[in-house]
């Protein structure tokens, strides 16, 4: 990584910061406060604007989605984004207007909508509080006539004409009077009551005994009238939604100009923001910056090209941002080590080594030649097809090779779709005297039941160079760091007595020789972590009870090779699982009905166990290097290197270099 | 007599093994599920992330039924020959390793992932912390399948 400082004359900011934008070539350094006699143009307002303008396109989008999703097929995700002609965002960007005008309109309409909504949920109260005066022919506000007082309300209680009358009569002897019930039911009912006007006193007093009260709107038209209105409305509010669906719905096809219109707004913003952390002057500016060591040359071409400026680098300071480069092979894996953490400037690089171990345990724990082809085949088809994007297509690539790895550990452990070639060869010629595919395949394999733990030791051992790899990694990085203690010390003596107990496990299974070679270098070894793992401490006896202590650390180092058994344990999930779906396809027999059976069992079976394996061995390659490897050396903490780009989502330009 | 008992013995066992690491793996899927499930409402994009953290307890249940499989196979049921008393008591000892093992990992798990997944939920980059995380209790189901793999394969040699 190099520091870069671009100054060039103001008239040329935009071509060139349009250059760098479409190239992706450069950091622009943040947060920094302006040099000395230079100034900050403030340009967030701007920004802000545009901001809005791309949050307001994926409102609308959102809406849009709703309203009318987007017919996309299962493997859309794949789908690189639309490449476009450089000139084509000038076009985008005079439509602009117009487009944002569309989608506030969405935006309009979809309000329009809720407030709708809300107001048929106002409806409905009003319908539900009508519903127990339906039977009222008479304006709910009903004032008294010349002679009669009309009482119009409800009481707490559930009443029936018999005990209204008694109960009224009980309260108010005197009271002569007429009612209705119009409802009743356990806690309210409803009645009109007549009574003379002059008693109209009294029968008030009567019923407010019983907790008589007023309805509460009442209205100057009859409840049935009323609730015929409110029913009106309501259909008019549903006709009026349905009308601004439809609206949305016919804006549907503005979809693509209005992804390209954010995309265009998402990329204004982003240049404005690296255009306020430009020093200006009146007629210069200054742009710093990090770009990648072997891009400089590019970059000072392409910027020398475009415009008068100067280009100077020099080596980048301590902040600087981190820049995984890889081969073919490995630069799949950067995203495993991204996902963990960018690697520090103490570190290497650890992608080409994690590459090869990914891949390659990846392959023993799914170990099936016919699922790899398939990963093979699908993920070759989905790059041809899809054209995808860097990202998405790097992922494809670390299936493809996961999935190379995977057919060879398929053919070590005589696995192809489970037993599948000796099932059909069995069902069809009725030949019984193979029992094992170790038996029918021409070459020489492992069974992972029987010779599970030969198999079990093989995991352990590879378990012991992925480790040896980790540590052979930190000693090179202390040597590089002039740490020379660390590095032989706690290093190298750790990996020669790991050596040491490898040659005494050879030994104890072949030459009784490897015993003592291999005991003797684990002896010297652990005299050695004891003489010097103290080294920090004072005095004698600080140093050797440092010096001892440290020797408990083998236990980390036997529970780390114990977690390569997963290796073992995974291998013979998906040989089982593969084999047990072979077995029930197999029970229907060779009837036509019984092949029917078989294909549905075979391919459904099939598919359980691939999503099921290829996931475990995806989450526990990834835990052995994580937890297992990168524990040894690897520190991370730097920060991944985000180059000034467009960020978009929808559309690249032809020819922009960007990821 | 003893063949039916060694081969009934067998049986228990591999109901043994996969019924109670099922269990495990059950309990901690579905806690995992109910989680993920409250995170897919607010946001139903995570569908992939939240998928992978809520199976991850269910290795446990494989592992019961490979060994109950695996039993099976050699017990005279699905293949091999009929067990002998102290055969079935040998594949009953094997059993319990997975099942008791897968069955408490499966609980023990099934927090983790709950956990990770609320976590993941606030911010999708904690994922593949999360799912190393949830993974580490794994080892412990795996020990005990690997005990339980060792004894099963070998009860066949067995002669007693």
């Amino acid at each position: 990584m190099k520091s870069v400082r671009i100054i060039a004359l103001k008239k040329d900011r935009k071509r060139i910061l349009e250059h760098l934008q479409d190239s992706a070539l450069v950091q622009v350094k943040t947060g920094r406060e302006a040099e000395e006699g230079f100034r900050r143009s403030d340009k967030s307002s701007q920004r802000k604007q545009f901001e809005r303008n791309a949050e307001l396109t994926e409102q609308a989008l959102k809406i849009l989605n709703k309203v009318s999703p987007e017919k996309k097929g299962m493997l859309a995700g794949f789908k690189g984004r639309r490449e476009i002609d450089p000139d084509e965002i000038g076009r985008i960007a005079a439509d602009s207007a117009k487009v944002i005008g569309i989608c506030q309109k969405i935006v309009n309409l979809d309000k329009q909508r809720a407030d709708y909504a809300a107001e048929q949920v106002r409806i409905k109260t009003s319908l539900a509080q009508l519903e127990p005066w339906k039977k009222l022919d008479i304006p709910l506000n009903t004032k008294d006539t010349a002679t009669t007082a009309v009482l119009i309300g409800t009481l707490p209680k559930p009443y029936d004409n018999t005990s209204l009358s008694e109960a009224i009569a009980k309260e108010a002897p005197d009271l002569i009077f007429e009612f209705e019930i119009l409802f009743s039911s356990a806690n309210m009912t409803c009645i009109c009551l007549f009574a003379p006007k002059k008693q109209r006193e009294l029968a008030e007093k009567a019923l407010r005994t019983y907790g008589f009260s007023q309805p509460l709107n009442p209205t100057s038209r009859t409840p049935e009238v009323k609730a015929k209105r409110q029913l009106d409305k309501s259909a008019d509010i549903r006709k009026k939604d349905e009308e601004a669906e439809k609206e949305i719905a016919s804006l549907a096809k503005y979809r693509e100009k209005i992804c390209e219109t954010q995309d265009y707004f998402v990329l204004r913003s982003e240049k404005y923001k690296v255009i306020s952390e430009l020093d200006q002057t009146k007629h210069f500016f200054v742009l710093n910056g990090y770009v990648p060591e072997e891009d400089c040359a590019k970059l000072e071409v392409l910027l020398t090209k475009a415009a008068d400026c100067v280009v100077e680098f020099e080596d980048a300071d301590e902040d600087a941002p981190v820049k995984l480069k890889n081969n073919k092979f490995a630069e799949p894996a950067q995203s495993i080590v991204s996902m963990y953490s960018a690697p520090s400037r103490a570190d290497i690089d650890p992608t080409p080594i994690l590459a090869f171990f990914f891949y390659f345990f990846f392959g023993m724990m799914f170990s099936d030649a016919g699922y790899g082809l398939l990963m093979i085949i699908a993920t070759a088809i989905a790059i041809k097809v899809f054209k995808p994007d860097k990202k998405m297509y790097n992922n494809l690539k670390l299936f493809q090779y996961c999935g190379v790895f995977t057919v060879l550990w398929g053919l070590v452990f005589g696995s192809i779709f489970g037993d599948a070639p000796l099932m059909f060869y069995k069902m069809f010629t009725g030949d019984d005297s193979i029992k094992t595919m170790q038996e029918f395949l021409p070459w020489p394999t492992l069974d992972t039941q029987k010779d599970a733990l030969m198999i079990m030791i093989m995991s352990i051992g590879l378990g012991l160079v992925h480790i040896l790899v980790g540590m052979g990694c930190k000693f090179v990085i202390c040597m590089k760091q002039k740490k020379y203690a660390e590095a032989f010390f706690d290093t190298g003596l750790w990996m020669l007595m790991l050596c040491g107990f490898a040659v005494l496990g050879v030994g104890i299974a072949t030459l009784p020789i490897l015993v003592t070679v291999g005991a003797g270098i684990a002896i010297a070894c652990a005299v050695g972590l004891v003489l010097t793992q103290g080294r920090g401490k004072k005095g004698i006896i600080g140093k050797l009870v440092g010096g001892v202590a440290s020797l408990y650390d083998i236990t980390s180092y036997i529970s780390d090779l114990l977690s390569y058994s997963r290796l073992l344990a995974l291998g013979l999930t998906t040989g089982v699982m593969a084999q047990v779906f072979n077995m029930l396809s197999n029970l229907f027999g060779t009837s036509v009905i019984g092949i029917v059976f078989m294909i549905i069992i075979f391919l459904v079976g099939h598919a359980i166990t691939i999503g099921l394996n290829a996931l475990g061995s995806y989450v526990h390659t990834m835990r052995l290097q994580y937890v297992e490897m990168f524990s040894k050396f690897y520190e991370g903490g730097g920060k991944p290197f985000e180059p000034f780009s467009t960020k978009s989502k929808y559309f690249k330009t032809k020819g922009s270099k960007e990821e | 007599m003893d063949g039916i008992m060694g081969m009934f013995l067998a049986i228990v066992a591999a109901a043994v093994a996969t019924v109670f690491a099922g269990i495990g793996s059950a309990k901690g899927v579905g806690s995992a599920a109910q989680t993920s499930m409250g995170v897919l409402s607010e946001d139903s994009s995570m569908f992939g992330k939240m998928l992978v953290l809520t199976l991850l307890p269910g290795t446990q249940g494989l592992y019961g039924f490979i060994v109950g499989f695996l039993i099976l196979i050699n017990c005279g049921v699905l293949g091999g020959d009929m067990p002998t008393l102290g055969q079935g008591f040998a594949f009953l000892g094997a059993s319990l390793a997975i099942g008791f093992g897968g069955m408490m990992s499966g609980f023990a798990q099934g927090k983790a992932a709950v956990s990770g997944i609320t976590m993941t939920a606030k911010d999708e980059k904690n994922f593949s912390k999360a799912m190393v995380s949830i993974t580490l209790v794994e080892i412990y189901a795996l020990l005990a399948f690997i005990v339980s793999l060792l004894i099963v394969i070998q009860v066949p040699n067995l002669t007693f």
